[in-house]
């Protein structure tokens, strides 16, 4: 892990808290990304099995997924090289609802990071969006905003992570439910998770953009048609 | 064990190799086009561990079948496979295999296998292996990279299950990748990039097997099918696993290009079988007209 240094990293901070923060307007609160299909089933029904999914939701997929994206996309040369990535990591999700969810989530984050940090590469992304180039993931306008404030790659990927942990643990907190306190014993207990998922991460390559596992795959398509859902994915 | 890095051939109407510059245990290459109204092998190549068998025509339509032949017996540690299939404009190939592939212990290594499919204007490829039997110690990956038109078909399935020991227990594989990546008139459409990780247990595989011990995987891209399409075989499919007694955990979504795409989980070959083979028969009745498939395999 980079070290923290003293003022000059204040700028990434703060960018990274901001784009991290749940409440900015990307609407992952409305997102489960499969969850909802093992509450459904009650195979995470209280906090010791939550704790465990969201463990293996961020080792087993997030990791390929938009956690390698960011990576990826923070470490990217130019339009072509992230037009790939945009490419791959969209078709990657396979199920509809998830496809919808990172097109939805990335044009609200694109908009976001474009108007409150905006940089070159950035708005060269959302007019390669505009144009139908690239479809827009929030993984890849999360790691240019964060490149543009100065954050370091392994920083810009935990910190991806870290907000996503957070959106899912806020979501169970209300479909499960379980205490607020709870919340904060899962999320304390993802730090190290993240961080071994970040290291992780940077030995992975392009061919491992997007792997899924099957039996998380089946929840996701399966949500399609889960009766009173309370989340979009 | 050949010393020797003698480059594959540049085959004309094939054109050079995909795998030039890899040392490939078997080697496959086939070109399939119209030829008297009827589709044909019109260029093939093959070395080392893979052959193919003599044409079959299975049912009225200019379809062709080829089977794909492993004599090796088995992949080990280290071996790369690499397969080319071209198919031309408005020709219909069926790809199956005489046998299951089976990947063994892979010790400190991986068992590889790459496929590349190019389909003309109007082609249609149907693949249809035998199941993938991956044994203790195994790990494999598979590549597939397909390139398609508009107006072409794909169908591509795969069933991944776990090796048996002689006394009948079941072995974990230590890791299966079955990649494949489509793309329409050169932007890529589906990454189906299915990774199963057995782990020690039914905890370590909340997200892969869960209590299961098979896999079944289905992607169909083409541009006749709908969403209306997509309700009627997952209710199909629904049914037919229903009907199994046995349990088959399945999802079925719409994909880009468009298209559909099948996972299945069960503790069965036949029961996953049964259920993807319905949904191809679905499938060649509602885009083409065509009658149930009918391997023949004995």
């Amino acid at each position: 892990m980079p070290n923290t240094p003293t003022s000059p990293t204040a700028g990434h901070l703060l960018t990274l808290l901001q784009l991290s923060d749940s409440a900015l307007p990307t609407g992952a609160f409305s997102h489960s990304l499969g969850l909802e299909s093992y509450l459904d089933t009650r195979a995470v029904h209280d906090e010791a099995s939550f704790t465990l999914w969201l463990e293996r939701f961020l080792t087993q997929s997030l990791a390929y997924t938009d956690g390698l994206a960011v990576r990826l996309a923070h470490e990217a040369a130019g339009g072509a090289e992230l037009a790939r990535i945009d490419a791959l990591v969209t078709a990657a999700a396979v199920p509809r609802q998830i496809r919808e969810a990172g097109v939805k989530m990335g044009a609200r984050m694109l908009h976001v990071a474009t108007s409150v940090f905006p940089t070159p590469e950035l708005e060269a992304y959302r007019l390669q969006v505009q144009s139908g180039a690239c479809s827009g993931h929030p993984g890849i306008a999360f790691a240019l905003g964060a490149r543009g404030a100065g954050a370091p790659c392994a920083d810009t990927v935990a910190a991806y992570l870290f907000s996503t942990v957070t959106s899912l643990t806020q979501n169970a907190i209300r479909g499960i439910p379980i205490g607020q306190n709870a919340g904060q014993r899962v999320l304390r207990a993802m730090h190290a998770q993240v961080l071994q998922t970040v290291e992780m991460i940077f030995g992975l390559d392009l061919d491992d953009l997007g792997a899924a596992a099957p039996g998380l795959e089946i929840a996701q398509m399966r949500h399609e048609h889960l009766r009173a859902r309370m989340f979009m994915s | 064990m050949k010393t020797t890095t003698s480059e594959p051939p540049a085959i004309r109407e094939l054109g050079p190799s995909p795998f030039a510059g890899t040392k490939l245990v078997g080697e496959l290459r086939l070109r399939v086009g119209n030829r008297a109204g009827k589709a044909i092998a019109t260029r093939q190549y093959h070395q080392g561990a893979l052959r193919i068998l003599r044409p079959h025509y299975l049912d009225d339509t200019a379809q062709v079948c080829y089977t794909i032949v492993n004599p090796g017996g088995g992949y080990l540690g280290g071996d790369n496979y690499g397969i080319e299939v071209a198919v031309d404009e408005d020709a219909s190939l069926l790809l199956t295999t005489q046998s299951a592939t089976k990947v063994y212990k892979t010790p400190g290594s991986i068992a590889r296998q790459d496929m590349v499919v190019r389909l003309g204007p109007g082609a249609v490829l149907e693949y249809v292996p035998d199941q993938l039997i991956a044994y203790r110690g195994a790990s494999y990956r598979q590549f597939t990279r397909v390139d398609m038109h508009q107006d072409s078909s794909l169908l591509f399935c795969e069933v991944l299950t776990p090796g048996w020991s002689p006394d009948g227990k079941l072995f974990r594989y230590d890791e299966v990748r079955l990649r494949t990546e489509v793309s329409l008139d050169g932007r890529i459409v589906v990454l189906d990039n299915l990774l199963v990780r057995p782990g020690a247990d039914s905890l370590d595989s909340l997200l892969f097997l869960q209590d299961y011990t098979h896999v079944g995987m289905l992607l169909a891209v083409d541009a006749n099918i709908g969403p209306g399409d997509v309700e009627r075989i997952r209710d199909l499919a629904y049914a037919i696993g229903a009907a199994q007694g046995i349990d088959v955990h399945l999802g079925i979504s719409q994909v880009s290009g468009p298209g559909v795409a099948v996972r299945a989980l069960s503790n069965s070959t036949e029961a996953i079988n049964a259920v993807l083979m319905g949904v191809i028969n679905d499938l060649r009745h509602h885009l083409r007209g065509q009658k149930p498939l009918n391997l023949r395999k004995y």
